[in-house]
């Protein structure tokens, strides 16, 4: 059965609609609204006073300094273990348990997850009762509440991410281009760097990017970890809406964290532009 | 230097029941070019990465100048591998892909280049090394996968089918590029393939595989011409095999009840055997020699090919056989259907066990 070009466009008006109700139309509005003054008008007010406090900065820079540990954190965590399941587990169904081991996390909520975290980094947590048992500190760690706890808690809940990933690219590199750079005099750790990672980076830079920018615009686990010692930009936001009623300056923090993170992601993608497109 | 390059020792290799060889022995010459021939699952490609490192044997040995290789992985052996689907690196350049083996060696960057340089001459490339796999075409990607495995100057080189990949045309060509390279380098060739054809154009020595063992080895003309088994025969070029019965005190006649053959077969051996004769040692008409067969058959069918007629004859008690007669004008004249007389040489034939 052909799809003529009618009917395409036909099938495609339901998602279009969706998309722009409730996508593009909340998106554009919230643009709007960052142009506003509060009484009505349109202003630059926001952005200015915006961009020139330093208390905002703090906040923002915060953000990407948490999200890019996290981004590291899972790759440091995640290649290793999306290697492990694509190349050492022989069975199909070990496969499956581990994604399965991985994935269930995700069904529960982050609130649910956040307070396992306090749990186990608290004062009296697990951690620090062990350490103290075992007799290598004296008193307490005090690791929650920080930016640390923020970036457990977030690298826990976007590690699936990274792995499924790196795993999905990483299964299509082909053995034989390996057993040519053994045969080829290649020690197996040679032949991993200059044949299988460079090939598996397109999952890398694609894991990295989803973990990135769902980090930054992290929420429940930051705000929950953070005790209000960390001030993070998407914290900010829900402020103006729910403790200073200023909506505009919510829209105005909103777009500038926006921008910003596309700005950082676009100058990522196109310094490894050229490299990922080799590899295709 | 020991005159083997390569010597395989009784080598097995079992994976759960399946056994890949069965102890297949094996010497390959300094210098020679020889090729490993037969169906898929003879396990000749086993033996190829089991020279190569990729498969431990389950028992048994491969020597390469006379030093064990027990143990010593891919990166270690003075050999390297032309892969089937090439395997090049496609994040790299031609030159890149090529520069992988000296590189690894620690070569000068100078040296390296250099070498690089020549390998790409040699195989009809320069200019090209700036080029990255999926720019090229496949009979250029085969040659970068050549140059990438002959620039080490391994002892031996290993081909999986290289050829397989490519169409007929590119296929016969690169034959000759393969064996012309061969002269040129002077190094030791050890070739995989299931077509009977490539081998014997190509090699100066071809084992015959089945089932995991070595059923003859020789030069091409040697196992065309005395084919040791049935299978032999029937895998290199074309033969007839007419069914036999050997009789009490060994003599042969066509199975089940044909007319008697001037053969002797040992009485000790099977009761039922094959005589091997091949479609262009078959002659219309009676006999020239003293020492010729001459039997009457049917013309079933007639089929031009182009430098002759290739004849379907059915002879006595319907075994079918096939005739390719050197004269096409005497072919010409026959009709389907009707009885005519054919002759081969005695020794032109041969017995097989099945």
């Amino acid at each position: 059965m052909r799809i003529t070009p009618a009917n395409a466009a036909f099938l495609m008006l339901g998602p279009i609609a969706f998309f722009v109700l409730f996508f593009l139309g909340p998106f554009g509005l919230l643009i709007a609204e960052s142009f506003l003054r509060p009484g009505g008008g349109a202003t630059l007010a926001n952005y200015t006073s915006v961009l020139s406090d330093a208390y905002y900065w703090r906040a923002l820079f915060n953000t990407l300094l948490i999200s890019l540990w996290v981004t590291v954190a899972c790759l440091l965590l995640g290649y290793p273990l999306a290697y492990f399941i694509v190349f050492h587990v022989r069975w199909p169904w070990g496969r499956r348990l581990i994604y399965v081991l991985l994935m269930t996390p995700l069904f529960t909520s982050n609130i649910v997850r956040a307070f396992g975290w306090i749990v186990i980094l608290g004062r009296r947590g697990i951690v620090n009762s062990s350490l103290l048992a075992v007799g290598l500190i004296d008193t307490p760690l005090d690791i929650l509440y920080g930016k640390l706890s923020i970036i457990i808690g977030l690298a826990y809940i976007l590690l699936p991410i990274m792995v499924l990933s790196i795993c999905s690219v990483l299964q299509t590199v082909d053995r034989s281009l390996i057993e040519a750079a053994r045969d080829l005099g290649a020690r197996p750790s040679r032949a991993f760097l200059a044949v299988t990672f460079p090939l598996s980076l397109p999952g890398v830079t694609a894991g990295s990017i989803i973990v990135f920018a769902l980090s930054v615009s992290a929420y429940v686990i930051p705000s929950i970890l953070s005790g209000g010692r960390v001030m993070v930009t998407s914290i900010l936001i829900f402020q103006q809406y729910v403790a200073t009623f200023r909506p505009d300056i919510g829209a105005t923090l909103s777009i500038v964290l926006l921008a910003v993170t596309l700005l950082l992601i676009g100058t990522y993608l196109f310094l490894f532009e050229r490299r990922l497109r080799m590899v295709g | 230097m020991t005159p083997d390059v390569v010597v395989v020792d009784r080598l097995v290799k079992t994976y759960g029941v399946v056994r890949a060889l069965a102890g297949v022995s094996l010497e390959i010459r300094r210098g020679e070019f020889i090729a490993l021939l037969g169906p898929s699952g003879c396990g000749k490609t086993t033996l190829l990465r089991a020279v190569a490192g990729f498969v431990e044997p389950t028992s048994g040995e491969v020597r390469i100048n006379g030093r064990s290789m027990h143990g010593v992985p891919p990166n270690l052996r003075p050999v390297n591998t032309v892969f089937q689907q090439f395997a090049l690196f496609p994040h790299m350049t031609a030159s890149e892909n090529i520069a992988f083996g000296p590189r690894r060696q620690r070569l000068a960057i100078g040296e390296v280049a250099s070498r690089v340089r020549d390998v790409l001459a040699m195989v009809g490339l320069e200019g090209l090394g700036g080029r990255y796999p999926r720019e090229l075409s496949g009979g250029q990607q085969q040659r970068v996968a050549l140059a990438r495995a002959i620039v080490n100057r391994p002892e031996v080189l290993l081909l999986d089918e290289p050829l397989g990949a490519l169409d007929l045309k590119l296929r016969k060509r690169m034959q000759v590029e393969l064996k012309r390279l061969h002269q040129q380098l002077g190094m030791t060739f050890l070739f995989v393939t299931h077509d009977q054809e490539e081998a014997l154009a190509m090699a100066n020595r071809i084992a015959v595989m089945r089932e995991g063992a070595i059923v003859q080895t020789g030069s091409g003309a040697e196992i065309y011409r005395n084919p040791m088994t049935r299978y032999v025969a029937d895998f290199i070029g074309e033969a007839n095999l007419i069914a036999c019965r050997v009789d009490a005190d060994g003599g042969v006649e066509i199975a089940p009840s044909g007319p008697r053959l001037p053969y002797r077969a040992p009485t000790t051996g099977a009761r039922q055997v094959s005589l091997m004769v091949r479609p262009e040692n078959v002659g219309l008409g009676g006999a020239a020699g003293t020492d010729d067969i001459i039997l009457t058959a049917t013309l079933k069918d007639k089929v031009f090919v182009g430098s002759t007629y290739r004849l379907y004859l059915v002879i006595a008690d319907g075994q079918e056989i096939a005739a390719e007669p050197g004269c096409s004008s005497d072919a010409e004249r026959l009709a389907p259907g009707e009885m005519i007389t054919v002759h081969w040489r005695k020794d032109a034939a041969r017995l097989l066990e099945d």
